[in-house]
């Protein structure tokens, strides 16, 4: 048998005091794909890093294509392909002179250059736009370059730092048609994700949380650890079902999956949730790397009941935007977009990076005014009355607006304060805020301090302490483990059933099914916008996930452009 | 070491910088823009300085002194009083830089042959400008008539190298040195640093790219620019400034372009060090520019400075070039007379880059 490509052994890394990454041991054979996958802090930057040698490791021992990485780092760095996170080549060099860069620092022989870039150039379809600049390529194409630039030297070994990160659907499929052909020559792939159903595309998983191993094994193995915790409820009254599940200790989170299906991961395998009367089936079924990763996690989900949405009373249409568009320069980032949230309602925006999803929300924020159209929120013009509108919304950026210098408490008083919040009634607000956010507001460290799951809390509950009618939410659940992002998702419903009306962006397609209403998003333009229900049902579909929606809906976006 | 890899890094950084044309512009400008700033603004030569005549002797011998004063392009009259507490006040107040007082007397005493003092009084706030009032004043009094008011010795000072002492011939060389010491490290430290901004430098550590090949890939194309503010700051300063050369043009150009390698090897050891484009510029501005201005011989002398200053001026490249610049254009040096400054530059460089190598992590930690 062949020597393994990777030998870890309590592979580690400390940063300053704090140890970032710890007791990670696997071997890599010639050609596994092995898929690292954990929230954001887990440490899977930090593993890849040591991996590819351009991090020194300060616990344990690591060998990779037989080299030792702290010794003969160079040779390690010289014969892997390793691409990093975000966008790794040169904005201001075309397609052509990115590869033949990569190519020329990397040794490739001229004769062998030519074929090499043709083929790998065909496969992710860029050969028409070798001579545009890479920085004007759309993000999944970014992407999908820095992966052949990875690969123009064949190497044994190829690292891959989260390549599907914020990339639309469709790219992110040519993306691993590109990596499945990769594969097939033989060579060994680890890639990082945040994705927990991407690790279903590899031969082995590893799964990270807080910089420690949580499981490793074929994913078969592991969701056969998560055997019997998974049950699959159809009712006719699934919002009745799902009151009861909240109920329970042992349920740790559920999801709807249909109109009349609610899937639950249990805490033990013992038994079935006991609901009563109010399923028409209860079965277990097989369990997904999402279930894994819940169920393994369990022992730190708090065993509180979770907090019951109610139905909004009121159906007033608090947002309102007609024909919105926002251009920058030449640039349209939001193009001709009408939509409508009513009081109790939850709109979701899906779509990939660059889509227009953030400007949207910060042009109905009024933050940004509309080049054309217009949008009104809680009652005033988002263009001419923005003071008023603020003072009536809520707003949770993409990286949680806090100041990270003080403490949990003294944030909450800030913008309590900035927001007019009496000074009699702060902590009665306050409290309150906190509550209704699901933040304990016991941590008086400061806010630096606190795990990204913890600070999602405490700007939720800062957006909330002036009790806005209509909240606003960029992104909020990027890079959360899925148990802590089920969490935020049920006190966004119970904000919801008092009444506020709710704007989400988030890139999770499986997210969908907690929203109302979806927005999908591309390229500046609202391809499709209606209940889950309706959009399948427009697209003829019966039995689909959210994925095949928004891909059915990008086809259909494109058919119609191109016909134009 | 191999030639191919060195060069397609090169070309890469060639074709980043072109496709950047702010940048490219700045580059090649901002030197221009400072060496038109400092060539006209900064002049230690006096002219038309406002003088007071305090006249009580009122013969022809004493208006011949006045005239004598007044014709030169040195002083022009403000005002000319019969009362020295007039005077005194305007100098007081600044209107006047020096006074000039003509005792009752002074004709008849000077046709008798005797020592006829006049009192010449010369605002001191500025020290060096009132250094060369004072020094204009004595010359003229002693060219008085003939030689009427003449000394028992007589010395014969001659100033060799710039003989009408114009500050401008001595200025704009001793900018060249300054000039190339701001701008080309800037440009260099930004470069490396940007790609550690952007996380481009990540495909780099990936690569078998060896650290001194990423040394000298990224130094060819700084310097090559280098080159061309070098060249645009000569010719400003030959060609629009007129500034005489007394040396050979073929030295100094061989020698600044060693001096540029000197300098843009510096902004390559700081982008070594920092992390991102502010740290660069800020450390780079402290590391080169401030200095250079002050600790360089370039406007104040480092024979004159206190010792421990005069170490320290020692370290920073920019007073050997102002050496170098200055022997070869005023003085008309060759290699036989600087060669002590350019075998600093050189072991310099050397120690630069060999710096730069061993520092460079090749990691991210």
């Amino acid at each position: 048998m062949a020597p393994p490509v990777i030998e870890a052994d309590g592979l580690g890394r400390r940063f300053g005091g704090r140890t970032v990454l710890q007791d990670v041991s696997f071997q890599l054979q010639p050609g596994e794909v092995f898929g690292v996958v954990g929230p954001d802090g887990a440490g899977k930057t930090t593993l890849l890093q040591m991996l590819a040698a351009i991090l020194r490791p300060s616990l344990g021992s690591c060998r990779v294509l037989g080299e030792d990485v702290r010794r003969n780092a160079e040779r390690v760095q010289a014969r892997v392909g390793y691409m990093s996170q975000g966008f790794s080549l040169y904005d201001r060099l075309t397609v052509a002179e990115n590869i033949a860069f990569a190519a020329a620092i990397r040794d490739v022989p001229k004769a062998a250059f030519a074929a090499r870039k043709a083929k790998l150039l065909a496969m992710a379809g860029l050969e028409r736009f070798q001579d545009r600049r890479e920085g004007q390529l759309s993000g999944g194409m970014r992407k999908k370059l820095a992966l052949c630039a990875n690969l123009i030297h064949e190497p044994p070994l190829l690292i891959l730092d989260e390549p599907s990160l914020g990339v639309d659907p469709l790219s992110r499929r040519e993306l691993w048609r590109i990596l499945d052909a990769a594969r097939a020559e033989g060579r060994s792939i680890v890639f990082a994700t945040s994705y927990m159903d991407e690790a279903d595309a590899s031969d082995r998983v590893l799964l990270l949380r807080d910089g420690r191993p949580l499981a490793l094994g074929a994913p078969s193995e592991l969701r056969e650890t998560a055997r019997g915790h998974v049950y699959s409820v159809r009712s006719s009254t699934p919002e009745v079902a799902e009151a009861a599940l909240a109920k329970l200790p042992d349920v740790l989170s559920f999801q709807r999956r249909s109109a009349d299906e609610v899937r639950v991961q249990l805490r033990s395998a013992d038994a079935p949730p006991d609901i009563g009367l109010h399923c028409r089936e209860l079965k277990p079924v097989e369990p997904t790397m999402e279930d894994v990763f819940t169920v393994a996690s369990a022992d730190d989900a708090p065993r509180a009941a979770l907090p019951a949405p109610e139905r909004s009373a009121s159906h007033e249409v608090l947002v309102g935007a007609e024909r919105v568009t926002r251009r920058f320069g030449d640039f349209v980032a939001v193009d001709d977009v009408s939509v409508q949230v009513k009081a109790g309602e939850v709109l979701g925006l899906l779509g990939p990076n660059g889509a227009g999803k953030t400007t949207l929300i910060r042009i109905l924020c009024g933050l940004l005014a509309p080049s054309t159209g217009q949008a009104r929120v809680a009652g005033f013009d988002v263009a001419r009355q923005s003071e008023e509108v603020r003072a009536s919304i809520g707003y949770v950026s993409q990286k949680f607006s806090l100041f990270t210098d003080l403490t949990a408490q003294e944030n909450l008083t800030f913008f309590a304060r900035s927001y007019g919040v009496p000074s009699r009634e702060m902590k009665a607000r306050i409290a309150w805020a906190c509550e209704r956010a699901g933040f304990a507001a016991t941590d008086a460290g400061l806010v630096r301090d606190l795990s990204s799951a913890v600070r999602q809390r405490l700007a939720l509950a800062c957006a909330i302490v002036h009790r806005p009618k209509v909240l606003f939410l960029d992104e909020p659940t990027s890079g959360v483990d899925p148990l802590s992002r089920f969490r935020f998702w049920r006190l966004i419903s119970a904000l919801a059933g008092e009444g506020v009306a709710v704007i989400v962006s988030t890139h999770y397609l499986e997210e969908a099914t907690y929203c109302d209403q979806l927005g999908l998003m591309m390229d500046g333009r609202m391809i499709a916008l209606g209940t889950l229900q309706a959009l399948k049902t427009e697209l003829g579909l019966k039995e689909a996930r959210v994925e095949d929606v928004f891909l059915g809906f990008i086809a259909r976006a494109r058919g119609q452009a191109a016909a134009a | 070491m191999k030639i191919a890899r060195i060069l397609a890094f090169s070309r890469k950084e060639v074709l980043e910088i072109v496709r950047d044309p702010i940048t490219v512009w700045i580059a090649l400008f901002m030197p221009l823009v400072i060496l038109f700033l400092f060539g006209y603004a900064l002049s230690f030569d006096v002219e038309n300085a406002p003088l007071i005549i305090v006249d009580h002797d009122k013969s022809a011998a004493s208006r011949a002194l006045s005239d004598q004063f007044l014709n030169t392009p040195y002083f022009r009259l403000v005002d000319a009083p019969q009362d020295e507490r007039v005077a005194e006040h305007a100098l007081m107040q600044g209107k006047a830089r020096a006074v000039l007082s003509i005792p009752p007397g002074f004709g008849r005493r000077l046709k008798q042959g005797e020592a006829a003092p006049v009192e010449f009084l010369v605002d001191g706030t500025y020290a060096s400008t009132a250094a060369i009032v004072s020094a204009y004043g004595r010359a003229i009094m002693y060219a008085y008539p003939n030689g009427s008011l003449q000394l028992p010795v007589q010395p014969e000072v001659r100033v060799w190298y710039n003989p009408q002492l114009r500050s401008r011939d001595f200025i704009v060389p001793g900018l060249f040195a300054v000039i190339l010491m701001a701008f080309p490290p800037l440009l260099t430290a930004l470069a490396v640093s940007r790609e550690k901004e952007l996380g481009t430098i990540a495909q780099i550590y990936a690569s078998p790219l060896t650290k001194p090949e990423f040394i000298i890939g990224k130094l060819l194309p700084y310097a090559g620019i280098a080159a061309l503010q070098l060249a645009m700051v000569l010719a400003a300063g030959f060609l629009w400034f007129k500034v005489p050369m007394h040396g050979s043009l073929a030295l100094l150009t061989v020698l600044g372009l060693l001096y540029v390698l000197c300098t843009v090897s510096i902004g390559l050891l700081i982008s070594t060090l920092v992390r991102t484009q502010v740290a660069a510029m800020l450390v780079t501005l402290i590391v080169t520019l401030m200095p250079s201005f002050l600790f360089s011989g370039f406007i104040y002398p480092i024979f004159t400075m206190p010792p421990f200053f005069q170490a320290y001026s020692a370290k920073i490249p920019t007073m050997y070039f102002v050496n170098i610049s200055r022997g070869i254009v005023m003085r008309g040096a060759g290699l036989a007379e600087v060669w002590v400054n350019v075998a600093v530059l050189v072991v310099y460089t050397a120690v630069v880059l060999i710096l730069a190598t061993l520092l460079l992590k090749k990691r991210i930690a």
